[in-house]
């Protein structure tokens, strides 16, 4: 690696008692000069000072209060993860069933703490209240458990074997929200489907049949599965997926929260391509709109809220049979 | 029965609201005596048929709603009711209720049979501990032979909704048929809102409309699975049965057995048994005999015992190693290769170099300390890298075991170092990462850890990563600057994986785990417990990850979920590291056998006796499998498929 070795001739050939010190100053200028840049100085702040005329418009001389410039959600340096969220009852019911929460942290300093984020959807079912009772309680006890265990150790710099691990944090996240809704609301069922982004890692958790898709320029991959039996067919060859979107049982799940006191919830870790898209929604919405419009759309907003709104928009458009719900992440690049 | 109120098809849809109460006389002939159950498209009654004043003849009625509003739809769902229930009355079998009545009233039907005192399997198994399993293959047989009365009417009836539920055990002990498929008339079938559960019984090419007799056999295994392994198939993933091994549950369960659920769970139609009578005939072989016969004769578990059998053909001396070479003390590390050269270090201070086809001595560098960690080749200097607890870290020429250059260390080094970037990187017991230019030796720097460092370190282009004796696991920039540290509860010995496409860090730790570690911030994401500390060096091929402990365990988990694939157990520790090879791992007991498991299934292919811990990980070159063993003993053997 031609960093590496720039980096290493630079150091001098006699021990050095405090290399580490010596070395980090000299990887500094080096970094200066035409390097490339390594993956660990992605997340620091840029080492070149904007000049005061590129802050402060010209007309501002004359002391005068003016408004700011319009902002855009977008940050010009896109230095950090941006997302917009939307949920609708639709057209056909009369209430919303879905939760939706989305949480995002992101500091500047020493610490290099990578950024944090949070993202749930859940679709409760159940009638005299109890779907919307069970998806809020969900959404709610998964927020609770994983910020205490996940996002405060990180916060106060905890890494060790004394934490749980994170995916295993968010499955016992997703455990408890699973017994207490089966205490609080007996009748009432959910999905849960939710992503905890840690520096360019997803964490995943989810059980039922809302989904997350990552979305880039190559197209589209949907990463959770559904537990539906009509996918499980579709996975063992039994129906081909244009059956299974029409089939009468389409809405069975096998596999939900509030069913039984052990929920078996799926896990799974993916790195973010650098600018990819991420895509968390509910089956009114996948239902509804196709996979190749949720990418159309996705691509073609460079507002991750404006994305949202069309993707409800469309789904309404197209009926609306059930409550819509999403969420789309822009992932810094 | 609370918990199971949110299944499809299962109660809830209205029935209960407005059943028929006590006393009501239907037809001016059943009085109502109460409700038996609430079935899914309707409600059963216990009635009293009053044309026998003299005796309580008790029947049971069962109630369905003809949903149908629009005339023409009612009419014509009524007729196919009539003719359903007309056929249902001329079955004769003992296993069949009879039909002795069917009328309508209003927007309901009804369908008057034999009432049958006793439990169904559903209830059984809830009430239950253990069903016996005579018990059970009596009723299997029974419901073969009823089932195959259906399937062979001159117009073959298939059941379809064959489930616990669905079969009662009178109190004669006898089983019996309950619940004909008649109510799905009434059913229009779509479901319009989510629901959690599914039948869970019922065959894959039910849901495509492909209901054959064959479709009966899969959800007559199914409630068999169920019986047998008490684990509802209605809360597992469908057509799961294969992830749910029945022995797995309920180890009493004959092999026979056994193969006789698995063949009727077969996935495809053709690979079940082609009629009941055939299965009947397979269930009645099981009847009348000791089970050790069973066990004995059974086709299907025949494979296990036959693998076992080459196994021990294997380990009486099918495989011969090539050459041994001997050394003067015990062989700890691994050995290596390069070109016509087998490279290992003893710790009789040397490290010796063979010829790699005939296992001659070529040449051995002497040091002043026992090499227990393994030597390394660097192909772009052609170097030979190794440490020495003599504190000195060697460069020699590979061909004749001349010095090109050494380093010394402030104390023994035990860890095989790491060849990346043109640099070489290694541990020593004084505390420090060390970062060599691999060319000449020359010092580029140090990392202070303050333990020892036995881990090898593993480079890739952004990070170093490495454990130490504390139980820190440390990942540094490339020029030597801590990024991030994660500690475990004990010391590490065992050395780090990379999976460089997702940048996932796997270590093992004497707390008995295998972490993984996201490469780039060390956060760790999962961990798999072991009841050994884990001093093998974990390794991914495909989507597993193989690892030994010394609980005596090799590992195969899945690499994302952590979840266990399988497992191999040996006598001893496992302290060797797996080495993967076309399907086949290779690794070192302590129990002084060297083994080769098939990396998918963890079945035995072969293993190698020798008089010696094992804690040397293998080394493939050409056609050779090298490792060295505490007896001092370098192997070559031979490499077959």
């Amino acid at each position: 690696m031609d960093l590496f070795r720039r980096l290493f001739s630079q150091s001098g050939s006699k021990p050095q008692e405090k290399p580490v010190v010596s070395e980090l100053a000299k990887n500094r200028e080096a970094l200066s000069a035409d390097t490339p840049i390594p993956m660990s100085r992605v997340l620091e702040p840029t080492p070149v000072a904007p000049s005061l005329a590129d802050i402060i418009p010209p007309t501002a001389a004359d002391g005068a209060t003016r408004p700011l410039p319009p902002e855009t959600i977008i940050s010009s340096s896109n230095e950090h993860l941006t997302f917009g969220q939307s949920t609708d009852v639709g057209m056909v019911r009369s209430t919303n069933q879905d939760t939706v929460l989305s949480l995002f942290t992101t500091s500047r300093s020493d610490d290099q703490r990578p950024d944090f984020g949070l993202f749930i959807v859940a679709d409760g079912m159940g009638g005299h209240h109890d779907g919307e009772k069970a998806s809020a309680l969900a959404g709610q006890v998964v927020a609770a458990n994983v910020i205490a265990n996940v996002y405060l150790p990180m916060l106060k710099g905890e890494n060790d074997a004394d934490r749980m691990p994170i995916t295993e944090a968010m499955i016992a996240a997703v455990q408890k929200a699973n017994a207490d809704i089966i205490t609080k609301v007996p009748e009432g069922g959910t999905t849960l489907t939710a992503v905890a982004i840690i520096g360019d890692l997803a964490y995943v958790v989810h059980v039922g049949d809302s989904r997350i898709y990552i979305v880039t320029k190559d197209g589209l991959e949907q990463i959770t599965r559904d537990h539906s039996l009509v996918q499980r067919l579709v996975e063992l060859d039994q129906l081909t997926p244009e059956e299974a979107l029409n089939h009468h049982q389409k809405n069975v799940l096998y596999r939900a929260l509030g069913q039984s006191d052990n929920v078996e919830v799926d896990a799974l870790t993916r790195r973010l391509p650098p600018k990819s898209k991420v895509m968390l929604c509910s089956d009114g919405l996948w239902n509804l709109v196709s996979e190749t419009e949720i990418t159309q759309i996705i691509l073609g907003y460079s507002n991750p809220q404006e994305a949202c709104d069309k993707l409800v928009a469309l789904a309404n458009t197209h009926g609306g049979t059930d409550n819509i719900t999403t969420i789309v992440l822009h992932i810094p690049g | 029965m609370p918990d199971t109120t949110k299944f499809a098809g299962m109660g809830g849809d209205g029935f209960s609201d407005n059943s028929l109460q006590a006393n009501v006389v239907l037809k001016s002939r059943y009085k109502i005596l109460g409700v038996l159950g609430g079935g899914g498209m309707g409600t059963v009654y216990q009635a009293r048929d009053l044309n026998f004043p003299d005796v309580r003849r008790l029947v049971a009625v069962k109630e369905m709603l003809n949903p149908n509003t629009d005339p023409a739809l009612h009419s014509s769902t009524l007729k196919t009711f009539q003719r359903e229930a007309n056929i249902l009355a001329a079955l004769n079998h003992p296993a069949i209720p009879k039909i002795y009545d069917f009328f309508d009233q209003k927007d309901r039907v009804y369908l008057v049979q034999e009432f049958i005192n006793g439990s169904d399997l559903e209830a059984l198994i809830s009430k239950t501990k253990e069903l016996p399993i005579d018990k059970i293959v009596e009723w299997s047989i029974d419901l073969c032979d009823v089932i195959n009365y259906l399937h062979t009417q001159p117009k073959p009836i298939v059941f379809r909704d064959l489930k616990p539920s669905n079969i009662m055990v009178d109190n004669f002990g006898k089983v019996r048929l309950i619940d004909f498929g008649i109510a799905k008339i009434f059913d229009s079938g779509v479901k319009k809102h989510t629901m959690i559960g599914t039948e869970g019984y019922c065959a894959p090419e039910q849901y495509k409309g492909d209901v054959t007799i064959l479709s009966d056999i899969y959800s007559l295994g199914a409630t068999l699975h169920h019986l047998m392994t008490r684990q509802d198939p209605r809360l597992a993933p469908p057509f799961s049965f294969p992830e749910r091994p029945i022995q797995q549950f309920n180890p009493q369960a004959p092999d026979g057995l056994v193969a006789i659920i698995e063949k009727a769970l077969a996935f495809e139609p053709p690979n079940r048994f082609q009629s009941c009578e055939e299965m009947k005939a397979e269930l009645e072989k099981l009847r009348h005999q000791p089970q050790v016969i069973v066990m004995g004769d059974a086709g299907k578990g025949a494979n296990i015992a036959g693998t076992d059998f080459f196994a021990g053909i294997e380990a009486s001396g099918a495989t011969e190693p090539k050459w041994k070479f001997q050394t003067e003390d015990e062989i700890r590390s691994s050995p290596t290769a390069y070109k016509d050269f087998a490279f290992v270090g003893s710790y009789d201070t040397n490290v010796y170099a063979v010829n790699l086809t005939t296992g001659a001595f070529a040449w051995k560098y002497a040091t002043h300390g026992g090499i227990a960690s393994s030597p390394v080749f660097d192909e772009s200097n052609k170097l030979l890298l190794f440490g020495s607890e003599d504190n000195s870290f060697y460069a020699l020429d590979y061909r004749n075991g001349r010095i090109s250059w050494s380093y010394a260390t402030q104390d023994r080094i035990r860890c095989t170092a790491r060849i990346a970037h043109d640099h070489v990187f290694f541990g020593s017991d004084d505390g420090h990462l060390y970062a060599l230019a691999a060319p000449n030796g020359r010092f580029r720097w140090k990392y202070p850890v303050g333990d020892p460092v036995r881990s090898r370190p593993f480079v890739t282009n952004e990070v170093i990563i490495f454990g130490t004796e504390i139980g820190e696991v440390f990942g540094l920039d490339l020029d030597g600057k801590r990024k991030w540290s994660y500690r475990t509860r004990r010391p590490i010995n065992s050395s780090p994986y990379v999976d460089v496409n997702e940048g996932i860090c796997y270590i093992g730790s004497n707390d008995n785990n295998v972490y993984a570690l996201d490469a780039s911030s060390g956060y760790s994401s999962l961990r798999f417990r072991t009841n050994g500390p884990v001093v093998s060096s974990p390794v991914v091929e495909g989507d597993l990850l193989f690892f030994g402990s010394t609980d005596g365990i090799l590992y195969a988990i899945n690499a994302q979920s952590f979840r266990e694939k399988w497992k191999f157990t040996t006598e001893k520790p496992i302290v060797s590291s797996p080495v993967i090879h076309q399907g086949a791992i290779y690794f070192g007991g302590t129990d002084e056998n060297f083994y080769c498991v098939d990396m998918y299934t963890g079945k035995e292919r072969w293993k190698y006796k020798v008089n010696g811990p094992v804690t040397s990980t293998a080394f493939i070159a050409n056609d050779v499998i090298l490792f060295g063993s505490f007896d001092k003993t370098l192997y070559a053997l031979p490499l077959v498929n």
